[in-house]
């Protein structure tokens, strides 16, 4: 047998010095980029790549991902894809690193005794087996599934599964938007969240959202946002009403801040100085008077809100005067993030929404575009006082099963409910997250799920761009782990449980079923004689859009913003001065994404804090308060729980605020996560909206107290809030009226 | 025999052998740094494929040439490596299935291929895992295109595929040897023609 | 025989070059980081630890900078992305004692990672701050690695890396083409930037979008007293 070179290294390497000498002699075998083995495609073709088209169905974008073999490589915004053009924001490329995490959940877990003791790994025939007998046996009634919010292809499953086996359904969203639906369902008569202009609008209000930030479709409004600022002749103009300086009211012309949960009463008394001074398309008045005159809202006269919201009435006015302007028209107003979150959210966004209807800018080129409702199925999140009750069913033993699917309830639900609590109570809880989260951790059995880019599905943008488009999202690549999507769990136990009504075999055959209607229209983007070819081009497309599907129009404005309600406040004012403003952490979401590394790593906008948890306070205040940057302090609410974060000094914060990002403070949910910074969730007390019955998540006091421990913020700016040199300023302002040069 | 004459010959004669030795063991480690190292123990070989291809057969009997396997060689970075199915298009449904082959291993070989393709017992379908011959440093960006753009015959760099059995790498390819023949033939020498 | 590299006759064989360049343009940015995380992966950066923000160590091709002026309640914070401004008077390109960072015929700043031993003076000579030093070997979780990029070269522990202006991609757009469309192509950033703050091309193409830009009344240079002449050009934000 011939001496291979193999074998020789072997012998060499016997003798230790040989495998130095010779490993020296060529190209090093081990390389950071040489891949460990991995399933490949049947179809590859060694060192060529492809682009595949696929949907994120958690941020409603078009993406086209770069595979070279086998292996997914980038992720990119589909130009095609209405919805973001050809972009994609910050969490998308996340998606990358979710699919190749290295503590993904590897194959079927369970516990080695009911409800204690360690996992034991298991193959999916048991797994599968398993959860068979386990819904033979349960009650009719007793069993309950728990996913996120959910559109397209994987919401008719559960749904029909539910149906045909009788569990109910309950979704999860941490920040829950319910506020935001029902305003745009009082005041535009829509089912599905409006699209809002942005390129072509000429100036915009926003109440508390973020929609350059975290708040619904970012990256489809940044889009538009570039557009709105330097992609026409008419540079717009923004005014952002924040009780915080998000990355949104930092590019606004103007940051107005009020005192929380008094947008709704801003926004009323702009409108009653626009009624008085003549409504430039008549009869919208009706939104706010009911045709009964302004005596209607007399109550919101600015000054008689003025000293609520905290502004006084000359500059109320002031606001209502340049909104109504007829040279800035289309004019138009977005509201939500923490403007929905008080105990009057609904109604404040109310009032907020109606004012577009004053100037006209209802389902209007630069204002709100209505969107077709939305096709097929949809799993819309319960409200927290649903899952208050949902609690009690699980503590009193009603709810038998739990089948959880990436909703994590233990982290994103107020920590004075005792999640974890209610959940031990169940029986049998089955989890189906590709990560150990706080709830799977909790679970009795995980049977682990693809990440977004292996799987099939179907997607209706919820906003959509303002007529109908379905996106398909395919899998990218072959399964990394011994994993099986949610939807196919579901398919397949429900088939050999004898349901009726399941609407296909595999979600490949569901997604299908759902092209093959879109087929059928003969209409938009994609067309082709038969089915077949069809399908291809819209996979290769990314999705199907019909710009003929719109909006139908709704009937003449009613009274739908009469009065709001003062803010109800969880915490005396007295005994707890500060307002807790948590926000949506830019990368990291409500939490959903702790778990990827460059996520983490991605310092935040305003602070460039990453991997980390702070607070948010006025130097002002904090040096009244002795408090210095990077002081841990205490941050408690009326309910005595408390999160230890450190200090820092924000010089946009208000003095009477103290704002804390949502993200972090994770127990489980990987290495990345588990151990790191703090969870409002955990001190925000349980109030509701009234209208809705969603968390009031802006609606906690608090107080802050020194310890006396430090910590070192991971800031990319260094422990000291960055300000430019005035001799040597890098960012040039140029102001419009004469004042061009650099800032000072 | 006298013991001193003993050593005078041994010491010599040991001496002479371990600089041989170290001679010998030095020549092997610069000839391996500079260019290749000398094919000797197996040095120098092709490594042991998963499939046995011969190319000797493919190219000599068969008349294919080069492209119509490594199809994107005139437009890509890489020469590439086909997909399992395109062996099929001549392998499948008994066309040529290595049994009228003199070598008796031909007809397995072809199985490994359709198993491949359509998944067996002992392996799922998917690609093959092919082990790679010419293999340059992390650093080193190649691409083929503009080399075939230019005339540069694929047996340039990597010598008489034709007739190897197994394919192994000829040329030695290091840095010098490529800068020394874009110099020769005006090509770009700016660094980021390879190294970005 | 070992030969002399002939440096002069290598450098000065210069076909009719383009000369890549970006504008930046402040009035669109958001500071949302679509652009350092699209960088990130396509350049396969190391994650970044939080041990490495408190050693100052943070490794980053693009970043976004944020500055405060004022208190509240008249306080303004300004964002602006920061990358290599590919200087056609680059004070890092003197100091290397090694020539492994150097200027190209095309408008680019050539880092060369097998040329580099590590001096740093590059990075210290900088004033944008645009180089980022490998202080540890570039270590992935293992299944990460699937991820990494083929057409990027690893960067080992102990080399200087910046940004390329994804030299990959011009490298792959422009292989055997002398016309390549404006904005057919761009880097990770330009491309994933929603705001479309970031604009790419070839600046001695007098009808592509970046030339235009590169001419606006907006239009300045980052430290511009210190005579570096960047092909990366800034926008001025309006403000009233």
């Amino acid at each position: 047998m011939a001496l291979t070179r193999r074998q020789f290294l072997k012998w060499a390497g016997a003798t230790g010095v040989g495998a130095v000498v010779f490993n020296g002699c060529s190209v090093p075998d081990e390389e950071i980029r040489v891949q460990s083995p991995l399933e490949l495609p049947e179809d590859l073709v060694t060192g060529r790549d492809n682009y595949y088209a696929t949907v994120s169905p958690a941020d409603g974008e078009g993406l086209l991902v770069r595979v070279m073999e086998g292996r997914a490589k980038k992720v990119e915004g589909n130009p095609d894809y209405p919805v973001n053009a050809g972009k994609h924001g910050v969490r998308t490329e996340g998606l990358l690193q979710a699919l190749y995490h290295p503590d993904r959940v590897k194959q079927p877990l369970t516990r080695i005794a009911p409800k204690v003791g360690p996992f034991r790994r298991m193959g999916w025939p048991e797994g599968l087996d398993a959860l068979k007998a386990t819904l033979e046996a349960a009650e009719p009634g007793s069993a309950l599934i728990v996913t996120p919010p959910l559109r397209g292809a994987v919401a008719g499953v559960v749904r029909s599964f539910a149906n045909a086996y009788g569990a109910r359904v309950a979704a999860f969203e941490p920040l829950d938007q319910a506020p935001l639906r029902r305003a745009i369902a009082d005041v535009f008569g829509q089912q599905a969240l409006p699209d809002f202009d942005i390129s072509r609008a000429n100036y915009i209000l926003s109440f508390g959202a973020d929609f350059l930030g975290t708040w619904v479709a970012p990256t489809r409004f940044m889009r538009g946002y570039g557009e709105f600022r330097q992609g026409r002749r008419e540079r717009g103009r923004l005014v952002q009403v924040e009780t915080r300086m998000s990355p949104t009211a930092a590019v606004a012309d103007e940051w107005v801040y009020v005192n929380p949960g008094t947008e709704g009463h801003l926004a009323m008394a702009m409108a009653y100085v626009i009624i008085e001074e003549g409504v430039p398309s008549g009869g919208t008045d009706r939104a706010y008077t009911g045709g009964g005159g302004l005596g209607q809202i007399a109550d919101y006269r600015p000054g008689a809100v003025a000293g609520a919201v905290g502004l006084p009435a000359e500059r109320i006015v002031e606001l209502a005067r340049a909104f109504a302007d007829p040279s800035h028209a289309p004019a138009l107003a977005i509201g939500g993030g923490s403007a929905g979150a008080y105990s009057n959210g609904a109604a404040n966004l109310r009032a907020i929404y109606a004012l577009n209807h004053l100037v006209g800018a209802a389902n209007r080129p630069g204002g709100v575009v209505y969107n077709p409702a939305p096709e097929g199925e949809q799993v819309k999140a319960l409200s927290l006082r649903e899952w208050k009750e949902e609690l009690a069913r699980m503590r009193s033993g009603e709810t038998k099963v739990a089948l959880i699917k990436d909703a994590n309830l233990l982290y994103g639900l107020p920590a004075e409910l005792d999640a974890a609590g209610a959940l031990r109570n169940v029986e049998t809880v089955v989890s189906f997250s590709a990560f150990v989260d706080e709830t799977a951790a909790a679970a009795d059995t995980i049977l682990p799920g693809h990440t977004p880019l292996e799987e099939w599905g179907s997607d209706a943008p919820n906003p959509g761009p303002g007529y109908r488009t379905v996106g398909y999202q395919q899998p990218v690549v072959r399964r990394f782990r011994d994993t099986m999507a949610f939807g196919d769990v579901l398919l397949q136990v429900g088939a050999q449980l004898g349901l009726e009504g399941l609407p296909g075999a595999t979600m490949r055959e569901v997604v299908r079923a759902e092209a093959r209607a879109s087929h059928e229209t003969g209409r938009g983007s994609v067309r082709a004689p038969t089915f077949e070819e069809f399908w291809k081009r819209a996979l290769e497309r990314g999705g199907w859009w019909d710009t003929s599907v719109v909006a139908r129009s709704t009937g003449p404005v009613r009274q739908v913003a009469r009065s709001v309600a003062a803010p109800a406040f969880s915490g005396d004012a007295r005994r707890y001065p500060f307002h807790l403003v948590p926000f949506e952490a830019n990368a990291l979401g409500a939490g959903q994404l702790a778990h990827v590394p460059w996520l983490q790593s991605m310092p935040d906008p305003m602070t460039t804090v990453a991997w980390s948890s702070w607070v948010e306070l006025n130097p002002q205040t904090a040096k009244r308060m002795d408090l210095a940057q990077q002081d841990v302090v205490l941050v408690e609410a009326a309910n005595g729980r408390f999160i230890r974060v450190p200090v820092y000094l924000n010089p946009a914060t208000p003095p009477d605020v103290a704002a804390v990002p949502f993200g972090q403070g994770h127990t489980q949910f990987t290495s990345f996560a588990a151990g790191r910074g703090a969870n409002p969730f955990d001190i925000l007390a349980p109030s509701e909206e009234r209208d809705t019955g969603a968390l009031a998540w802006a609606g906690t006091r608090v107080r802050v107290t020194k310890t006396n421990r430090r910590a070192k913020l991971p800031s990319l700016e260094g422990p000291d809030p960055a300000v430019q040199l005035d001799d040597q300023p890098i960012i040039y302002i140029q102001r419009p009226n004469g004042g061009n040069g650099a800032a000072h | 025999m006298n013991p001193n004459l003993a050593i005078k010959i041994a010491v010599p004669l040991v001496g002479l052998s371990v600089a041989l030795v170290a001679l010998a063991v030095g020549w092997f480690f610069i000839s391996a740094w500079w260019s290749q190292p000398p094919a000797i123990l197996g040095f120098s070989e092709g490594p042991e494929q998963p499939v046995a291809f011969p190319h000797t057969v493919h190219v000599q009997q068969a008349g294919l040439d080069c492209q119509f396997c490594h199809r994107t060689v005139s437009t890509d970075e890489a020469a590439t490596v086909p997909a399992v199915e395109q062996c099929l298009f001549c392998h499948d449904f008994g066309k040529i299935d290595g049994t009228l082959s003199s070598d008796p291993d031909a007809a397995a070989e072809i199985q490994k291929v359709r198993d491949a393709f359509y998944g067996s017992e002992s392996r799922a379908a998917g690609a093959i895992d092919w082990a790679r011959v010419h293999r340059l440093p992390d650093h080193v960006q190649f691409v083929h295109q503009p080399h075939i753009a230019a005339g540069v015959s694929c047996s340039t760099c990597h010598g008489d595929v034709a007739s190897m059995e197994v394919v192994k790498q000829v040329r030695n390819l290091k840095m010098r040897d490529c800068v020394d023949c874009h110099r020769d033939l005006n090509a770009p020498t700016d660094c980021t023609t390879c190294h970005y | 025989m070992v030969t002399t590299p002939d440096l002069d006759r290598d450098l000065n064989k210069r076909p009719p070059a383009r000369s890549w360049g970006m504008v930046v343009d402040l009035d669109r940015c958001t500071g949302c980081q679509a652009c350092v995380i699209a960088c990130n992966a396509e350049n396969y950066i190391p994650i970044n630890e939080e041990s490495h923000y408190h050693e100052g160590r943070v490794m980053s091709w693009i970043r976004v900078e944020r500055y405060w002026e004022g208190e509240f309640p008249n306080v303004k914070a300004r964002f602006i992305p920061l990358m290599c401004q590919h200087c056609e008077n680059a004070p890092c390109e003197p100091v290397c004692p090694v020539y492994a960072t150097y200027h190209n015929n095309e408008g680019l700043n050539v880092q060369v990672y097998n040329r580099c031993v590590g001096t740093r003076y590059c990075a210290n000579n900088c004033p944008y701050h645009a180089r980022s030093f490998n202080y540890w070997e570039p270590v992935w979780p293992e299944d990460l690695r699937h991820q990494l990029n083929p057409d990027v070269t690893v960067r080992s522990r102990g080399v200087m890396e910046k940004c390329t202006m994804c030299v990959q991609r011009i490298r792959r757009a422009t292989r055997g083409r002398d016309n390549v469309p404006d904005g057919e192509f761009a880097p990770a950033c330009v491309q994933a930037c929603p705001t479309q703050t970031l604009t790419f091309g070839d600046l001695n193409d007098h009808s592509s979008r970046v030339y235009e830009l590169s001419h606006d009344e907006r239009n300045y240079t980052v430290l511009k007293s210190l005579g570096t002449a960047p092909n990366v050009t800034y926008l001025k934000k309006v403000e009233d």
